[in-house]
């Protein structure tokens, strides 16, 4: 993508976050103006970063780096970058995440129907084996850490 | 570096072809942030459904298998605005970690041991798949949660008509049909049980696949108010670093573990079923 392209796509991105906060939560739009300008602007630099970077990081992974970069305690504008963030509704950037999730699976439903019921025990399995796998080893080494 | 292959000749060209995605993206966010959120008790938990999942449902009958408003091209299209439209969401669970960063680093040993959990998946799901009646299928199938990479890995790995690459497709289209539903729904049973501290609960929804850890985090936060910043502090940490360990955690421990479980399994466990059997038979024939 151009960066033109990335400007306009996360742009965007932007009004569907501004317009989920408004309808989902109340939030004027110039609330969250200044939140959702520091989300693009770090999810931009992210995109630039993944492009000049030639490690083979996802682009999620600069994102989220950056993001902790910008409110960690040693960040000069981690107050505002926290408190403007904190305007914006966890959920509200997600609403517009899943309509095109759907639509980019929705090619897929054919096949899904096809799967018959065996898939998916597996599949909720899968789900269930990944998550609490994590879950036990986490509750264990926490308490054997001593930080809970 | 990526010189060649842009997607689009132009912006505008972009405008002109993804136009109708973005009108139906808005049109399904009026729709689901004004239905909100709704919450219904289970047990001893809540089973919450949030926009994402109407504007999830909305967005499959868009598809050229229902309403065939889109075609093939376009949901294409939809599938590279995906990653897009995540990373404002990524960034701001980043801000919240760094805002967060003394529980993170005082969760650090936890947050880089539990990644090792992520192979629970093989331990759980393989003897289950070969008491189905899966063979090689069920090496695809198991190794991982199966999302994008890890596709691309087992067509990469084994050629994409084989049976791993077609047991990893199978969880992947099930698992984008209904994982962002049951992810969050089982992240608010498991911390209805009381028994896991709500940092554990955060860290182990990061599994490397951004729209699952964000229905957990969101099922969280919600049944666990008092906690929702750690929660999803540590959950961004937690999906980062499965977002960079992911592919190596399948190439270097899942993927031999799968197949050296199965060698040890199959020839039991695959066989006592009748289902198993004839999956044996029918490999023979071929």
């Amino acid at each position: 993508m151009r960066i033109k392209e990335w400007i306009f796509v996360l742009a965007i991105a932007g009004l569907g976050m501004m317009t989920a906060n408004f309808i989902g939560f109340d939030v004027a739009f110039l609330d969250s103006l200044p939140g959702v300008l520091v989300l693009l602007g770090i999810a931009l630099c992210a995109a630039g970063l993944s492009a000049v970077i030639p490690l083979k990081l996802p682009t999620v992974a600069y994102c989220s780096i950056l993001g902790l970069l910008c409110a960690c305690p040693i960040s000069p504008i981690s107050g505002f970058v926290i408190e403007a963030a904190g305007k914006i509704n966890f959920t509200a950037p997600l609403t517009m995440v899943g309509a095109f999730a759907g639509m980019s699976i929705s090619n897929q439903l054919k096949s899904f129907l096809k799967q018959g019921w065996k898939l998916i025990v597996i599949t909720i399995l899968v789900m269930t084996g990944t998550f609490f796998g994590s879950l036990c080893i986490a509750q264990v080494v926490l308490q054997l850490t001593s930080a809970i | 570096m990526k010189k060649a292959g842009y997607a689009y000749p132009s912006l505008f060209a972009r405008i002109g072809g993804e136009w109708k995605l973005y009108l139906l993206a808005f049109i399904f966010i009026l729709i689901a942030d004004s239905i909100g959120q709704i919450k219904i008790p289970v047990w001893k938990g809540t089973f919450i459904i949030f926009p994402i999942f109407y504007a999830l449902f909305l967005g499959i009958l868009t598809g050229p298998n229902t309403l065939k408003i889109l075609d093939h091209q376009k949901v294409k299209a939809a599938s590279g605005l995906v990653g897009v439209a995540i990373l404002p969401f990524v960034a701001k669970l980043g801000i919240n970690a760094g805002a967060n960063l003394s529980v993170v680093i005082s969760a650090g040993p936890a947050l880089l041991l539990q990644e090792f959990g992520n192979l629970g998946t093989i331990l759980l799901a393989m003897p289950v798949a070969l008491l189905l009646g899966l063979k090689r299928e069920a090496v695809g199938a198991t190794h991982s949660i199966n999302r994008e990479t890890n596709l691309a890995l087992m067509q990469d790995m084994f050629g994409a008509d084989s049976p791993e690459a077609q047991g990893s497709l199978s969880v992947y289209i099930v698992g984008g049909m209904v994982g962002t539903i049951y992810f969050g729904f089982m992240a608010s049973m498991a911390a209805a049980t009381g028994v896991f501290h709500p940092y554990a609960l955060g860290m182990a929804s990061g599994v490397g696949a951004g729209i699952l850890m964000s229905s957990a985090v969101a099922a969280l936060s919600e049944v666990l108010p008092a906690y929702a910043d750690e929660i999803a502090a540590l959950a961004s940490a937690s999906e980062t670093i499965s977002g960079i360990d992911g592919i190596y955690m399948a190439i270097f421990i899942g993927i031999p573990l799968c197949n050296w479980l199965y060698r040890k399994l199959e020839p039991t466990l695959g066989r006592i079923t009748k289902a198993g059997r004839r999956g044996v038979q029918q490999a023979e024939r071929k």
